[in-house]
């Protein structure tokens, strides 16, 4: 029997990035706030600490950061004729676990998404008619337009200090930027990281292309930086242990870092580590939600915790297997097109080649996780998919953040996979190559989603979520067209080696790692019948309840996330801090 | 990548930097008895010193006279298990001028400890039925950890040796232990109840890998002897300025990169 805990004012389930940053909004208000959060404060162990936070074989390749798979994975088929089957240990994306989540082990990579993507349908529709759109590409609008997002764009820039130049100043282009970037009010709150050798091969490439390259908008902060709370980040070291570790300079932006200790001293907020949650307690009958019961990881106790509001701020998987275990919100079916809960569930189109130079010193380690060059001519609509047959597209970039031995080392294709040329190889081309890759969308299809499964269970003996899930046509052709443009470049950086970009293929692969960008399952939008929660993120079914996270994007863009991450999250607290004052459909 | 036995492999001419201070090489490999901050200070001063790794001049056995001896005994591994995972990494890392051969470069001490530790006994895996044969896309499917994939997987294809070749994986001659390798690799030799080239490709050679770039605390890459090889330059990886000075150049602490022992 679970203990019943006080009555609080706003619960949220998992303390990552989003949590922290509505909390932020909530409690300068004075609102009573509990975060429950499964792991631990990792801020003063080994992977925050020298040496051992340089460890790339507990941190990358075993992924001690990571959610525990022993405890709970998801199950995988490719189709609904297949029986799914559990990822022992999945490699395709890398949840976390612990104070802030998946965002203490990201690289960085921050950008605010193109001004057409809350409004995608409209905007294809417009500019290619409504015929255009394949009947199976279950795209839609977020309900909010980008104006509506960009102060709170500009607040999470400046709270993490992002480095970078601007591409469009109130709709005025700038040299050196995107010219494609969304019109943004402010310059970024620091100038970029400096280019690394990898990103001067890559820039006069392009260049000479026609294109237009500029610095990857970066976390990694180039110098020491207060933010507008007086939280503080160190200067990046550039060490190459970026993704996949917490940083131990405080120079890599993350809740961990500028978030959780502020938060922690304020006093209407409070954290609650190693408390797992297991359900959202439900009143059917009143479409409310009660609060949470949750597990004590330390004591083994079960606790129910009463709120007025509750918050799923848990990774993308987490929100929606919650909604799906309490039965609220119809969980979608693929046969019919009818229910919500579970579908345009996606991920990103990954694909890209190693440029091998025998007398250029690429120098792969001195770099960080988002000291990176790009171009972004063939992202989302920014170019013509007239008689493409595909929609989306992603950024090219030259891809070095590290070159930690074991998992970023390569040699040219054809090199014995051992014995003493193996060798020689390595140590011939290990300083002399990098990656050029695209980062590419992924939209949407009918029969990609995810459930419950029937058959597997967690250690705690709740079902597993399960993906039915495969790369479609529309993306397999996508990564034909981006591998092109690769290839393109590759070519004109004059390299020695430029092996031609294998784009990317079904079936979809749980051991190879793509990105953690999985999206969607919660979807927002203006219509309950095609969304889980309301553009102001409030769940249709149950008022109280709210679901924040990139599990309320209806596709993924070939944008990384964590931009539009923030600034829903900060947009979230706001809005929470008026629904806490006067309850109500807002 | 390809387990292709035939070697493609380009072989520009490496004038530009292979044959720089070849004559310092063998010094630069010896191991560092700097601890602590010194060893910053020290890889700091040495960032003037020339250039040493690509030693092409230096001979196996003068690194291997040089380098520290891995860690004696096996906790994991019983003889015959030893007998043939030595023979294995000494063919896929011979002695050379790169590195001396496989289990002085402690590449079998490091797959016995992993097999021995919280890898090898399943952490982090998901470890409940019904088990299930899967696409290989769905990943790892079997019901044995690890460690007991490892030896199953060790025990068949010592097996499908004798069958082939008359004799004991560890009987073979340098030779035919590389060959019988690459057949296992390539999916040649197969066993009734065990995945022989999945096993070797998923478990083992990773595992082999590891071995040789891990940090050489877990027992492998004794005297970082393959950071060294490629030039590596391990820790402290405190950057910021050298990402500047050294963008394009050759980068001088990687000659004698640090471990985490280096700073214990």
């Amino acid at each position: 029997m679970a203990t019943r805990l006080k009555h609080r004012t706003v619960v949220f389930v998992g303390g990552g990035l989003t949590a922290a940053l509505a909390a932020r909004q909530l409690t300068t208000k004075g609102v009573d706030v509990v975060v429950l959060e499964r792991g631990i404060d990792r801020t003063h162990t080994a992977a925050t600490s020298l040496p051992s936070q340089r460890d790339e074989l507990r941190w990358d390749v075993h992924g001690d950061l990571f959610q525990d798979w022993s405890v709970q994975t998801y199950t995988l088929r490719h189709n609904d004729g297949e029986t799914a089957l559990p990822i022992r240990r999945l490699q395709a994306f890398t949840p976390g676990e612990g104070m802030g989540g998946a965002a203490n082990h990201w690289n960085g990579q921050t950008w605010r998404w193109s001004e057409s993507d809350p409004v995608l349908r409209t905007h294809l529709e417009n500019r290619y008619g409504k015929k255009a759109i394949p009947a199976e590409m279950a795209i839609q609008d977020w309900g909010i337009t980008y104006a509506e997002m960009e102060s709170y764009h500009d607040q999470f820039e400046k709270l993490f200090g992002i480095a970078g130049k601007a591409g469009n100043l109130r709709g005025k282009v700038q040299e050196g930027g995107n010219p494609f970037e969304a019109p943004r009010q402010n310059e970024f709150p620091q100038k970029p990281l400096p280019i690394t050798e990898a990103g001067v091969i890559f820039s006069e490439a392009t260049k000479k292309l026609g294109y237009k390259p500029f610095p990857m908008p970066a976390a990694n902060s180039p110098e020491a930086y207060t933010n507008p709370d007086g939280m503080q980040l160190g200067q990046c070291q550039f060490c190459g242990h970026c993704e996949r570790f917490v940083c131990e300079a405080n120079a890599k932006a993350s809740p961990e870092v500028l978030l959780y200790p502020m938060l922690r001293m304020r006093k209407s907020f409070e954290l609650r580590l190693e408390a797992h949650v297991l359900d959202i307690l439900h009143d059917r009958t009143a479409k409310r939600v009660r609060g949470v019961r949750y597990i004590d990881r330390v004591t083994g106790e079960e606790y129910e915790q009463p709120a007025d509001v509750v918050v799923l701020s848990s990774f993308t998987m987490s929100n929606t297997k919650f909604l799906l275990m309490a039965g609220i919100g119809t969980p979608y079916n693929p046969k019919t097109g009818h229910g919500v809960v579970g579908k345009n569930f996606c991920h990103q189109t990954m694909s890209g080649t190693r440029v091998f130079f025998k007398d250029r010193w690429i120098n792969p380690f001195l770099a960080s996780g988002a000291s990176q060059t790009v171009i972004d001519e063939f992202n989302g609509d920014n170019f013509d998919h007239s008689g493409l047959g595909f929609f989306g597209g992603g950024y090219i970039y030259a891809n070095v953040t590290n070159g930690r031995p074991i998992t970023s080392r390569a040699v040219p294709p054809g090199t014995p996979k051992w014995g003493s040329t193996w060798k020689k190889a390595n140590a011939d081309w290990y300083a002399h190559n990098f990656t050029i890759s695209a980062h590419g969308s992924w939209y949407p299809h009918r029969e990609n989603y995810v459930d419950l499964d029937p058959t597997y269970v967690d250690a705690y003996g709740q079902p597993l979520l399960r993906m039915t899930f495969d790369i479609r046509e529309n993306e397999r052709k996508m990564s034909v067209y981006l591998s092109k443009k690769i290839d393109e470049i590759a070519k004109a950086t004059g390299a020695d080696i430029a092996p031609p970009t294998a784009p990317r293929k079904g079936p979809y692969d749980s051991r190879v790692y793509q990105t953690t960008h999985v999206t969607g399952g919660t979807i927002m939008g203006s219509d309950p019948g095609t969304s889980v929660v309301s553009p102001h993120l409030q769940h249709w079914d149950a008022e109280n309840l709210f679901v924040v996270g990139a599990s309320v994007y209806p596709f993924n863009a070939g944008y990384n996330p964590t931009g539009p991450l923030g600034a829903l999250a900060l947009r979230l607290g706001d809005d929470l801090n008026d629904y806490v004052a006067r309850p109500r459909h807002l | 990548m390809t387990n292709d036995q035939s070697d493609k492999t380009f072989h520009p001419s490496r004038r530009g930097f292979l044959g720089v201070a070849a004559a310092t090489g063998a010094a630069s490999l010896a191991p560092s008895a700097l601890i602590g901050t010194a060893a910053t200070t020290a890889a700091l001063a040495e960032a003037s010193e020339p250039p040493s790794f690509h030693a092409v001049d230096a001979s196996a056995s003068t690194i291997a006279a040089k380098l520290p001896s891995p860690v004696p005994g096996y906790l994991s591994f019983g003889p015959d298990e030893a007998g043939f995972v030595e023979v294995m990494v000494n063919v896929m890392c011979p002695a050379d001028a790169l590195t001396p051969g496989g289990v002085d470069c402690g590449l079998a001490a490091y797959i016995d400890r992993q097999l021995a530790g919280g890898f090898g006994k399943g952490a982090r895996l998901y470890m409940r039925g019904p088990w299930r044969e899967g696409k290989p896309e769905l990943g790892y499917q079997l019901p044995l950890t690890p460690e007991q994939f490892f030896k199953a997987g060790l025990a068949a294809a010592d097996a499908a040796c004798r069958k082939r070749n008359g004799m004991a994986f560890s009987e073979l001659d340098e030779s035919g232990a590389d060959r019988f390798l690459h057949e296992i690799a390539d999916g040649k030799v197969t066993d009734e109840r065990v995945q022989l080239a999945s096993w070797f490709n998923e478990l083992v050679y990773p595992l082999f890998e590891q071995a040789c770039f891990a940090d050489p605390i877990y027992g492998g890459n004794v005297g970082k002897v393959f950071w060294k090889a490629i030039g590596y330059p391990g820790l402290p990886a405190v950057h910021s300025r050298d990402m500047i000075d050294f963008r394009g150049k050759q980068f001088p602490g990687a000659a004698d990169p640090k471990s985490i022992a280096d700073f214990a």
